[in-house]
């Protein structure tokens, strides 16, 4: 007891900061991202890409090869996607801590559910279809392949509208919840991700789906950002007041 | 802003005297974000020039025959246009410095008139080889469009920027000699990513 050995160092220890609901939401951001790399990279073989240019006779044969792991991994993620909008969620609650107010943020939620779309779930319809229903046409399959590449691929601009929002929001927030630098690295990903639109006219080379430019360079872009946006929402997280009265009075009414 | 010339340093004699005299040239111009913003940009353009390399030296005779249908003409008049508008923004910072607001309000106009023109001269240059019938089907093409549009989209950016930098000299309170230099500093960044962009596309044989 403390009481009794007042020579022990009593020095409470500091206090984790930040609310503990924002820091239960901030540890769903890595374990949706660990699970979206595991089912993309090596359950559904997504990522890195399948070639685009090969026979309607390899891509039924790509299904062929792959088609327990994607059904395993296209449910999981069907299950799992939530995940991607409570992670988006989490950085328009910081959004909204900006001195710029919410209309930023709503802007953010919109536009990522914009590109998850195609870029998620479309894919997933495809490629469990095609796995789902072997006995189809192989041309069909063919398309399925395609159109999951293509929409998972070529899509990547319709994250632009979110990353714009959240890099004008970053630029004009006086509160410094994420530092400025992060706002270019969002505009870097809108560079990059545009680019991806290439996919529809080449088959292969560096502006195929499975491209140096159009893939590869926005791959390094997207891992760059998303590993700093990992560790600054820690960072806005642990530095939030615990008690915030306005947030309360939000709550309250 | 205080440049650290201006902090008055007390006498140490412990340090020595070449330590104490490379201290002003220690400023950093600009904010750390925007240098973050300008290295990082320049790596990325870095990987596209050396993708460019590695697939014109696989077909090197389609890339130089795709190439004679440029107009180097218009390429030097837009890199002309640059380094003039690099130039007005690398003189609206000692303006701006002394003190004379106006005169780097002028310049940084001067500027953003020469990335106007710049983009109007990119995209008379786009319709032309258009209808001309080189697009992006061609490999040279795909890469001119790609790096001469993602630069274009560069001076845009750019042209906020320099808006940014002027609305804030307009306003006394707000005048910041970083703010200015940083703007040059992206500016320069875009104008140096054209003068590569050139050599690659125009000029190599």
């Amino acid at each position: 007891m403390s009481t009794l050995t007042p020579d022990r160092d009593v020095t409470p220890r500091p206090a984790r900061g930040g609310r503990p609901d924002v820091r239960f939401v901030y540890w769903i951001f890595p374990g949706f991202y660990a699970a979206f790399g595991v089912i993309i990279c090596l359950l559904t073989r997504v990522t890195p890409p399948p070639r685009p240019d090969v026979s309607t006779a390899q891509k039924v044969e790509f299904f062929a090869q792959h088609h327990t792991t994607i059904q395993i991994g296209f449910c999981l993620l069907l299950v799992l996607l939530g995940g991607a909008a409570i992670t988006n969620g989490l950085v328009a609650y910081h959004m909204t801590r900006m001195s710029v107010g919410s209309v930023f943020a709503y802007g953010y939620i919109g536009g990522m559910a914009v590109g998850a779309l195609p870029g998620f779930l479309l894919v997933a319809a495809c490629f469990l279809t095609a796995t789902f229903r072997p006995d189809r046409d192989p041309g069909l399959v063919g398309l399925l392949y395609d159109l999951g590449m293509l929409s998972y691929n070529g899509s990547l601009g319709c994250f632009s509208a979110a990353y714009l929002a959240l890099a004008i929001a970053i630029l004009y927030d006086r509160n410094n919840i994420f530092p400025k630098w992060f706002a270019y690295v969002s505009i870097w990903q809108i560079v990059t991700e545009v680019i991806a639109t290439q996919m529809f006219v080449f088959a292969s080379g560096p502006f195929a789906w499975n491209g140096s430019i159009a893939f590869w360079l926005a791959v390094v872009v997207f891992c760059v950002w998303l590993g700093a946006l990992m560790v600054l929402l820690k960072q806005a997280t642990a530095r939030e007041p615990a008690y915030s009265p306005d947030r309360t009075e939000e709550t309250a009414s | 802003m205080n440049s650290p010339s201006s902090i008055p340093v007390p006498a140490q004699t412990a340090i020595p005297v070449t330590a104490r005299t490379a201290a002003p040239s220690r400023h950093l111009p600009g904010d750390r974000d925007m240098w973050v913003m300008v290295l990082g940009d320049m790596l990325i353009f870095g990987g596209y020039f050396v993708i460019f390399m590695i697939y014109r030296s696989m077909t090197p005779e389609a890339f130089l025959e795709a190439q004679q249908h440029l107009d180097v003409d218009i390429g030097v008049i837009n890199t002309v246009v640059l380094l003039t508008s690099s130039w007005f923004v690398a003189l609206s910072v000692p303006a701006v410095r002394n003190g004379r607001h106006e005169h780097g309000i002028r310049l940084v106009y001067a500027a953003g008139a020469c990335g106007v023109l710049f983009t109007a001269l990119k995209l008379y240059e786009w319709c032309t080889k258009i209808t001309g019938g080189q697009t992006n089907s061609e490999m040279f093409y795909s890469f001119y469009y790609v790096l001469t549009g993602v630069h274009l989209l560069h001076v845009l950016i750019g042209l906020v920027v320099l808006g940014v930098v002027a609305r804030e000299l307009r306003n006394p309170a707000r005048r910041r000699v970083s703010m200015v230099e940083s703007g040059a500093v992206y500016w320069h960044m875009v104008d140096l990513l054209w003068v590569v962009i050139f050599a690659l596309l125009y000029v190599m044989r």
